[in-house]
């Protein structure tokens, strides 16, 4: 007999507690003679607050767009003698030969980093969720995460492609911040490298229903003797999808063996 | 033709300017005599409808009955279907003409522009002014 006690016992205040998280003990409630709000408030559900951010759904492609009247023509980055080094020599490449002349490791596939990942012929995509802006990019299928629920910053986080985001909104512009960015990455076009210093803000907004302009500056006092600023500008198609993109599927441009641009004519693998 | 070449080259510095950044490729464009258009004609042996790009390889004749495979890069199949390719526009046995920019270095091979399939159909593989 004894040995029936405890399984018993255990039995029944299990099936208690279950009763009891099903509700099953509460009397049935009385319906409220006032219905429930439509929305959910902010307090118990936080996907409501997203709906006063701004509509940036479809995806965006980023475009050549002229100058406006009376706005500057673009400012040309004020490097460090070792960086100006590189960029003369960028810059001389370009006046003989036609084409593109930047030569870096994202021929081979490696990935580019904040905030060329921005920039590529490729379009991206914005997701809100509560506390996190995420944008994915076609190019190398690339993701980030930018945390807007306040917290601060992790301490000395691991750098990386994407690099350290946090963001906020200042009413209908994204400002990111973003830091611990792989030094190997390439923070301009025709410059190869920075330091573990660089650090990005970009501010983010419609500039009309179909355009979203990126502005976005570098810090970086290794490479830039003050903060450098561009502008992007990207156009929203609605009809467009992401599509998958693995670079290593078929690629012929490999950098050769001394780092040079490189062409393969060798057939992929099984062919 | 020299027209679109030219309004292809300042569109890309213009870019280049704003951006910081050409949007072209994933890579340097220095290994091809880039807005030299050259034409060859031949018959598809295969279109790889791949990441990063597409590739053509096509068997064209050369002397004495000989054929030479050549092997052309073009845009990615993200870019290209977004603009009125697919995974079927070009097959194997076609029989194609195509313009593009030639290595430097002799190899045969390239960047194709454009293809004009058999029924005379153009297909654009780079960006035009209205583009």
């Amino acid at each position: 007999m004894r040995r029936t006690v405890v399984p018993v016992a255990w039995a029944t205040a299990t099936c208690a507690a279950l009763l009891s998280a099903c509700g099953a003990q509460s009397p049935p409630k009385t319906p409220s003679p006032v219905s429930p709000p439509a929305v959910a408030s902010e307090a118990s559900n936080p996907y409501a607050a997203l709906a006063k951010l701004p509509d940036w759904g479809g995806v965006w492609d980023v475009t050549f767009r002229p100058p406006q009247p009376g706005q500057a023509p673009p400012a040309q980055p004020k490097f460090t003698p070792p960086y100006q080094k590189q960029w003369d020599k960028f810059q001389a490449l370009n006046k003989t030969q036609k084409g593109l002349n930047f030569v870096s490791e994202v021929a081979s596939c490696i990935p580019p980093g904040v905030p060329q990942s921005m920039i590529q012929p490729y379009p991206i995509e914005f997701l809100f969720t509560p506390g996190r802006v995420t944008i994915l990019i076609e190019t190398e299928g690339l993701t980030r995460r930018i945390y807007t629920d306040g917290s601060p910053p992790p301490e000395n986080p691991d750098p990386s492609f994407q690099g350290t985001s946090v963001g906020h909104w200042e009413n209908d512009t994204l400002v990111v911040e973003t830091s611990a960015i792989l030094p190997e990455t390439s923070p301009v076009n025709g410059i190869n490298g920075h330091s573990d210093q660089l650090h990005v803000t970009e501010r983010i907004h419609l500039v009309d229903p179909n355009t979203l302009e990126i502005t976005t500056t570098r810090i970086d006092p290794a490479v830039f003797v003050e903060p450098y600023t561009t502008k992007a500008y990207y156009k929203r198609h609605r009809d467009w999808k992401i599509m998958e993109y693995v670079c290593e599927q078929n690629n012929h441009d490999a950098l050769d063996a001394n780092g040079n641009a490189a062409f393969s004519l060798k057939h992929k693998p099984g062919e | 033709m020299k027209l679109r070449n030219w309004s292809l080259i300042t569109a890309l510095c213009a870019v280049s300017l704003v951006l910081g950044h050409a949007a072209m490729a994933h890579h340097s464009t220095a290994m091809f005599e880039w807005g030299t258009e050259k034409t060859l004609s031949g018959t598809i042996e295969r279109y790889e409808w791949t990441q990063p790009h597409t590739f053509i390889w096509i068997v064209v004749p050369g002397k004495r009955g000989k054929t030479q495979e050549w092997g052309l890069e073009g845009m990615s199949p993200s870019w290209l279907g977004r603009r009125g390719w697919s995974l079927h526009s070009l097959n194997a046995g076609d029989k194609v003409a195509i313009v593009y920019y030639p290595l430097k270095d002799g190899r045969p091979g390239g960047f194709y522009v454009r293809v004009t399939a058999p029924d005379g159909k153009t297909l654009e593989a780079l960006p035009t002014r209205n583009q």
